[in-house]
């Protein structure tokens, strides 16, 4: 028997549709101590690890470890059917193919069952390593959408420099270039205006556009959004979503050929 | 051609070891291409009305014409195709080329009968039947490929296992053929249907070596017999035992000596002299040149030189050359994308590993069926 409740179901509905154009199918673990997700898009250049706290469920009851294969298209078409203020039920047994959905209304006048065909998913799993980033850059998550959109009408990639100086976005194409610069600023009224760097070492990595624009669609989640830059590996993009949990993205970079090897340093 | 029903066994045995991706999914990889085999499907399956494309001199162009569009698009997509093409034919093969002659032959004797009494249809089928890839094809697939940036190497002896020595020795990802002998000489990762037709917009099918062998819980050398047994190019196989007789045997003997020693002699005969052995060897030892020695770079295309060839020699139409040519320059200079599974490693899923508890062996161990098994769930598949 699994059963997990969420008062504001409304947080499914900006879970799936911030993941749903990178993962397609994705396996959902269940376990003790929560709801997990890892997927990568078909090409495995970006990645999805979500962690949904068995805390944030009330009630949450996971009898056995079970995971639960669903596509999120048809998953994000299922939660559409609910409403913002409805409280979202996931229910399923052992010897279930399905998984049921149950959304009610927060005056408990109405209820809605909607059961999911459960599918085999065959993924793969990655091991990501805890490792030491180069620079953390801390930043509004509004602010991070509204780069990566700006830039995407340039280029199809993005080149990300961290200094001690700040963080500079650049992006250039056919039609011409664009440059945003932003600078650390820690004394902004508002907490969550803030942009913070730390800074280990200086990095310059280049970055699709595309990707970032998927995961931009998670700002909804969180005010904040924290880049997690190391040189010669993938970004991490982490929303932190309070008290619930977190969804962290992962983007492979571009690595110039080796014949065509620039000498470009960060300034 | 290749190893009989080799895909239908792996398509009923082991259907986790395939999977289907798009092309575009393929950016960056460096891909091994048996250049001969191509070159053949090319003057076969390019025609209009039935006959080879040809320039004004009466010179075949089907070849170039596949391979300049069919190159185009790996490397549009972002892909970096090696071509290989044969050396000498092994020894082993001479009986099979020796076949080869003699259905050409015949097809030729019919294609001169056809075309008398003005039977069309079977003069086409006859037509296809006595095509022979020349010298003088190669040498030209070569000029085109040294033209377009794209390397080539030629083999000391079959292409296919030359590729698969690549694919082995890690130089490429894959090799891109459609005979499924590259699996048995080892290639670790096969991908069918690279060559079609853009528009038959089939997907790319990739076959996983190691995956066909776990499933089939077989080491490489019983692979290696089960193909033989199978049908091969190179020797003759046992009457009466087809693909579905010769993996249980393996599975149960091991090796052909074995499997020939438990065989009533009533039923099943093996042929005389019958050279498995040397076939084997064939297989698991092949002349090839090692990895590490074969060295290959992309380089630029070269616009007027091509132009000058395929419009000037072979009569092409220059703005679809020059198309071409943009489209290949294009595709370069992006920067090459990473992937994931370069900077992070693939674990067992805790999930998938405490289920492999099924014991019922090759029939239904593929991943996904163990987990429906284990967990006593009758999960309808993916649709």
């Amino acid at each position: 028997m699994f059963e997990a409740r969420l008062l504001n179901g409304s947080l499914w509905k900006k879970i799936i549709e911030s993941i749903k154009d990178v993962v397609e199918d994705a396996n959902w673990e269940c376990s003790g101590s929560g709801i997990s997700l890892q997927g990568m898009d078909s090409s495995h250049v970006a990645l999805v690890s979500l962690h949904l706290k068995s805390d944030a469920f009330d009630p949450y009851r996971c009898d056995r470890n079970i995971s639960l294969g669903l596509s999120s298209t048809n998953l994000s078409k299922i939660l559409k059917c609910s409403s913002n203020d409805d409280s979202v039920i996931i229910r399923t047994s052992e010897a279930s193919d399905n998984v049921s959905f149950i959304f009610e209304s927060s005056n408990s006048e109405k209820v809605s069952q909607f059961d999911l065909k459960l599918m085999n998913i065959d993924s793969e799993h990655l091991g990501i390593p805890d490792m030491e980033y180069d620079s953390i850059v801390k930043m509004p998550s509004n602010e991070f959408q509204r780069i990566c959109r700006d830039l995407s009408l340039l280029g199809e990639s993005v080149q990300i420099a961290c200094t001690k100086d700040g963080v500079q976005f650049t992006s250039s194409g056919s039609i011409g270039s664009g440059k945003i610069s932003l600078r650390p600023n820690i004394t902004a009224e508002n907490l969550d205006d803030t942009v913070n760097i730390e800074l280990n070492e200086a990095v310059l990595l280049t970055f699709a556009l595309r990707y970032l624009n998927f995961f931009t669609k998670a700002t909804s989640l969180a005010p904040r959004v924290i880049l997690s830059f190391k040189t010669e590996h993938p970004l991490v993009v982490e929303y932190q979503i309070q008290d619930i949990g977190y969804l962290k993205f992962y983007l492979a970079p571009k690595i110039e050929d080796d014949d065509t090897k620039q000498t470009t340093t960060p300034d | 051609m290749g190893i009989h029903k080799l895909m239908t066994l792996i398509a009923d045995y082991a259907p986790s070891a395939i999977k289907e991706n798009e092309i575009k999914n393929y950016f960056g990889r460096k891909i091994a291409i048996d250049a001969s085999m191509s070159i053949y499907q090319f003057i076969i399956a390019i025609r209009t009305d039935g006959d080879v494309l040809m320039n004004e001199h009466g010179e075949v162009t089907s070849h170039l014409q596949g391979l300049l569009y069919r190159t185009a698009r790996m490397l549009e997509n972002g892909l970096k195709p090696l071509y290989v093409f044969d050396g000498k034919p092994p020894l082993m093969k001479s009986g099979e080329l020796a076949k080869r002659k003699e259905r050409r032959q015949k097809a030729e004797a019919e294609l001169t009968e056809a075309s008398e009494v003005g039977d069309k249809e079977l003069a086409e089928r006859m037509a296809k039947r006595t095509v022979k890839v020349t010298s003088q094809h190669s040498d030209e697939c070569k000029r085109l490929l040294t033209l377009m940036g794209v390397p080539h190497i030629v083999a000391p002896c079959e292409a296919e296992a030359q590729c698969a020595e690549l694919a082995k020795s890690g130089k490429v990802f894959a090799v891109a053929s459609e005979d499924m002998d590259s699996l048995t000489f080892g290639s670790s990762i096969l991908l069918r249907n690279m060559m079609m037709s853009e528009a038959k917009k089939m997907p790319i099918r990739e076959i996983h070596l190691n995956t066909v062998l776990e499933t089939l819980n077989l080491s490489h050398n019983e692979f290696v017999d089960l193909c033989i047994l199978m049908g091969c190019d190179y020797t003759d196989t046992i009457k009466g035992i087809g693909y579905k007789k010769a993996l249980n045997y393996i599975q149960e003997h091991k090796k052909i000596e074995d499997i020939v020693r438990s065989l009533d002699p009533k039923k099943y005969t093996p042929p005389e002299d019958w050279s498995y052995p040397e076939a084997r060897e064939l297989f698991l030892s092949p002349e090839v040149t090692p990895g590490i020695d074969v060295d290959f770079k992309w380089g630029d295309a070269d616009e007027e030189g091509m132009v000058s060839f395929l419009v000037g020699e072979k009569s092409f139409n220059e703005d679809r050359v020059r198309n071409v040519y943009k489209r290949i320059e294009k595709s370069k200079g992006q920067g090459s994308q990473a992937r994931m599974d370069s900077f992070f490693k693939t674990i067992a899923t805790p999930e998938s590993s405490k289920r492999k508890v099924d014991p019922s062996g090759v029939m239904g161990s593929s991943k996904k069926s163990k987990i429906a098994s284990a967990s006593g769930r009758g999960r309808g598949k993916k649709r």
